[in-house]
C-alpha cells in the first residue's frame, strides 16, 4: 500500500545575498508584521520559514488538494513532499514511486525535441528502453501533440508543454502523483482527459496531491482539503468544507477595510468589493 | 547564517513518532538508495536522513547504475554544441590536430629533447591537461548548470557529475587519439611500460568524481569560486610542464613544477607512454592528493549537500 506522511515538517528557505535593500533605501515602504521573515542586524530578509509544523497522512487512492493563497507554501510543501527538499525539521516518509509535475521549465532539455524528452524523462524515471517505447505511442497519443513531438520543446506553447509534461508523468505508472496549480492551463477538453486519467490513477490506489487556486478542479479530483497560511496548516478536512473555509476568509478580507499604514496596491478582489 | 538553518536535528525524526506511522517512523533513517527498491520500502526525506557522514558515497554509487541517464544527458548536450555543423563532433578532433601542427611548427626547435619527441610530449600533455584542468574548471558549474533538474527530480546528484566526466573522457579520447596517431607516425611502438598509464588514467577517472562533486558544493554555494579557479588555472598553465621539459628546467622553475601537483598527475600518465618510468614521488604525490580530495568530497557532501537545491 502507498503512503506518504509528513511528520512536523518545517522548511526554512535560505535567500543566500538574494535580497537589496537599495531599490527601498530611499522610500522605505511601511511593512505589515510577518512572522515568516528572518531579518539580519540591518533590516536584511536572510531567510523565510516556508513551512512550518507539517503534520499528515495520505493513504492509498486519497486525493488531497492544496489551497490557499500565493505564497502561503502550498509549492513549496510539493516541493519537500516530492523529496527535492529535504525538511530543516521533522520528516515525510513515503512508500511508493512520487512523480511531480511542479514546475513546467524544469526537468525537459528544452533544444531537444519531444521524442527525445520522453526517452529521457523515462529514463530518469528509471525506466528502460523497451518500456519507453512501449508507452510512447500512448504518450504521443494522449498529448495530441503529432508530429509537433519532432520539434524542439523550446518551440511549444505552455499550453503543449503541460500536455508533454502531463502525459509523460502519468504514463510511467507513478504511484504517487504531486501535480502544482499550473494544470489549469489546459483548455477544457484536455481539462477533462487530465481530470479522467486522474482518477483512473487514484482508482489504482495512487496517491494524488494538486494544488490549485480552481475550485471546480479540486472538487473534481480531490477529497481531502489543506488550506495552508503563511507555511502552516489552517485546516484539514473534506474538501468542501476546506474551500468554504478559504472561501468565508477572503470574503472577509475583502470586505474589511485595509489598514491606513499598509502600502502596495489592493489586492483586485478587494478593490472591487470596495467601487 | 548557521543560527537560524541551523536547526536541522532539532527535531530527530526519533522522537517524534506519531502513533498511526509507528511501522514507517520505525526506519526513518532509512535511505531512498538502491537497496531499497522503489514501492518496496519507505523513503524518509530528513535534514538526518539527507546529511549522513556516508552521503558521498550512497550518491555516488546510486548515481553509477544510472548509466543509462548520465550517457544520455551528455549526448545530448554534446549533439546539441555541435548541431547543424557539418563535421560536427569531429571538430573536437580537428581542431586538436591543428594544434598539435601549429606547436610542432613554432616550438619543436625550442626543446633539447629532439623535434619528434617533442611533439609526442606536447600532444601526450596538453589533452591530459586539458583534461585534469576541465574537471576543475567544469566541476564549479557542474550542479549550478543542472539547476534545472536537481530541483525538480530526485535524481541522485552525481548524475550530474558523471554526465560532465563522460562529455570530458569523449574529448579527451578524441584528441588523445590524434597523438597516438602522431606517435604511429614518428615510429612509436608500445611496450610493457606504457601499460603504466592505465593505472594512472583509472586514478584521473576516479579522481574527477570527488573533484567534481567538492567544487560542484562550492562553486554553488559560493559563487566566487568559478571565476577564483578560473584564474588559479591560467596560471597553473605556466607552472606545468607542458610546452617545456620539466628536466630540462632548473632552479625555481622546477621547484615551482613539482609543487604544483598538476605536473606529478600528468607525469605518471604521459611518462611511461614517453618510454620513461614516472618518478616514485609522483606516484606518492598522486595517491596522497587522490585520498585529500576524497575525504574533501565526503566532509563537503555531509556538511553540504542537502543544501544544495537552494543554491543551484
Amino acid at each position: 500500500m502507498h503512503s506518504i506522511h509528513a511528520e512536523k515538517v518545517s522548511l526554512t528557505f535560505p535567500l543566500y545575498q538574494r535580497t537589496s535593500a537599495s531599490e527601498t533605501e530611499a522610500h522605505p515602504i511601511p511593512f505589515t508584521e510577518d512572522d515568516r521573515l528572518i531579518l539580519g542586524k540591518d533590516g536584511r530578509i536572510l531567510a523565510v520559514k516556508a513551512l512550518r509544523d507539517i503534520t499528515f497522512t495520505l493513504k492509498g487512492g486519497d486525493r488531497l488538494a492544496l489551497i490557499g493563497k500565493n505564497g502561503s507554501g502550498k509549492t513549496t510543501l510539493l516541493q519537500v513532499l516530492a523529496g527535492i527538499y529535504p525538511p530543516d525539521a521533522g520528516y515525510v516518509a513515503t512508500r511508493g514511486r512520487a512523480t511531480n509535475l511542479i514546475n513546467l521549465n524544469l526537468g525537459m532539455r528544452s533544444e531537444a525535441t519531444g521524442h527525445r524528452n520522453i526517452t529521457l524523462k523515462g529514463l530518469a524515471a528509471g525506466r528502460s528502453r523497451e518500456e519507453i517505447e512501449e508507452k510512447r505511442n500512448q504518450i504521443a497519443e494522449f498529448s495530441e501533440l503529432g508530429r509537433f513531438l519532432d520539434m524542439p520543446v523550446e518551440t511549444y506553447s505552455a499550453g503543449m508543454r503541460m500536455r508533454l509534461s502531463f502525459a509523460i508523468a502519468t504514463a510511467f505508472d507513478p504511484e504517487i502523483l504531486i501535480l502544482d496549480e499550473w494544470i489549469s492551463a489546459g483548455d477544457a477538453a484536455f481539462k477533462q482527459k487530465a481530470s479522467q486519467r486522474m482518477q483512473e490513477f487514484v482508482g489504482k490506489a495512487g496517491i494524488l496531491i494538486l494544488a490549485s487556486h480552481s475550485p471546480d478542479l479540486l472538487i473534481e479530483n480531490c477529497s481531502r482539503g489543506i488550506w495552508l497560511d503563511k507555511g502552516r496548516i489552517r485546516f484539514d478536512g473534506p474538501i468542501r468544507d476546506a474551500l468554504e473555509a478559504y472561501a468565508a476568509e477572503t470574503r472577509g478580507a475583502a470586505q474589511k477595510p485595509r489598514p491606513a499604514n499598509r502600502a502596495g496596491p489592493a489586492p483586485v478582489d478587494g478593490a472591487r468589493a470596495r467601487s | 547564517m548557521s543560527d537560524y538553518i541551523g536547526n536541522a536535528d532539532r527535531l530527530n525524526p526519533e522522537s517524534n513518532r506519531s502513533p498511526e506511522m509507528s511501522n514507517a517512523a520505525d526506519i526513518p533513517r532509512a535511505a531512498p538508495s538502491a537497496a531499497t527498491p522503489p514501492g518496496a520500502g519507505v523513503a524518509v526525506s530528513s535534514s538526518a536522513a539527507a546529511s549522513r557522514p556516508t552521503i558521498l558515497f550512497e550518491d555516488v554509487i546510486d548515481g553509477l547504475g544510472m548509466s543509462e541517464v548520465w550517457r544520455a544527458f551528455a549526448w545530448d548536450e554534446m549533439q546539441q554544441r555541435y548541431r547543424r555543423s557539418v563535421l560536427g563532433i569531429l571538430w573536437i578532433f580537428v581542431a586538436y590536430a591543428v594544434f598539435v601542427g601549429t606547436i610542432a611548427f613554432f616550438f619543436a626547435g625550442f626543446a633539447k629533447m629532439g623535434a619528434h619527441q617533442f611533439i609526442i610530449y606536447v600532444a601526450l600533455g596538453y589533452a591530459t591537461y586539458q583534461f585534469l584542468v576541465g574537471n576543475i574548471t567544469d566541476g564549479c558549474q557542474v550542479f549550478s548548470a543542472s539547476g534545472n533538474w536537481i530541483k525538480s527530480t530526485t535524481l541522485p546528484y552525481s548524475i550530474y557529475v558523471y554526465k560532465s566526466i563522460f562529455r570530458s573522457v569523449f574529448t579527451v579520447a578524441l584528441q588523445l587519439l590524434v597523438a597516438l596517431g602522431v606517435m604511429i607516425y614518428f615510429g612509436w611502438r608500445p611496450t610493457w611500460l606504457s601499460l603504466l598509464s592505465l593505472p594512472a588514467a583509472a586514478i584521473f577517472l576516479l579522481d574527477a568524481v570527488a573533484i567534481q562533486y567538492f567544487l560542484g558544493l562550492f562553486g554553488a554555494r559560493y559563487r566566487d569560486i568559478p571565476h577564483l579557479v578560473a584564474t588559479i588555472m591560467r596560471v597553473l598553465f605556466f607552472m606545468t610542464p607542458i610546452l617545456w621539459v620539466r628536466e630540462e628546467m632548473r632552479g625555481i622553475r622546477a621547484t615551482l613544477a613539482d609543487v604544483n601537483p598538476l605536473t606529478h598527475f600528468l607525469e605518471i600518465f604521459r611518462a611511461p607512454l614517453m618510454g620513461a618510468e614516472p618518478r616514485l614521488s609522483s606516484w606518492a604525490v598522486v595517491l596522497i592528493s587522490s585520498a585529500v580530495i576524497w575525504l574533501a568530497a565526503a566532509i563537503a557532501a555531509w556538511r553540504m549537500r542537502r543544501r544544495l537545491p537552494f543554491w543551484v
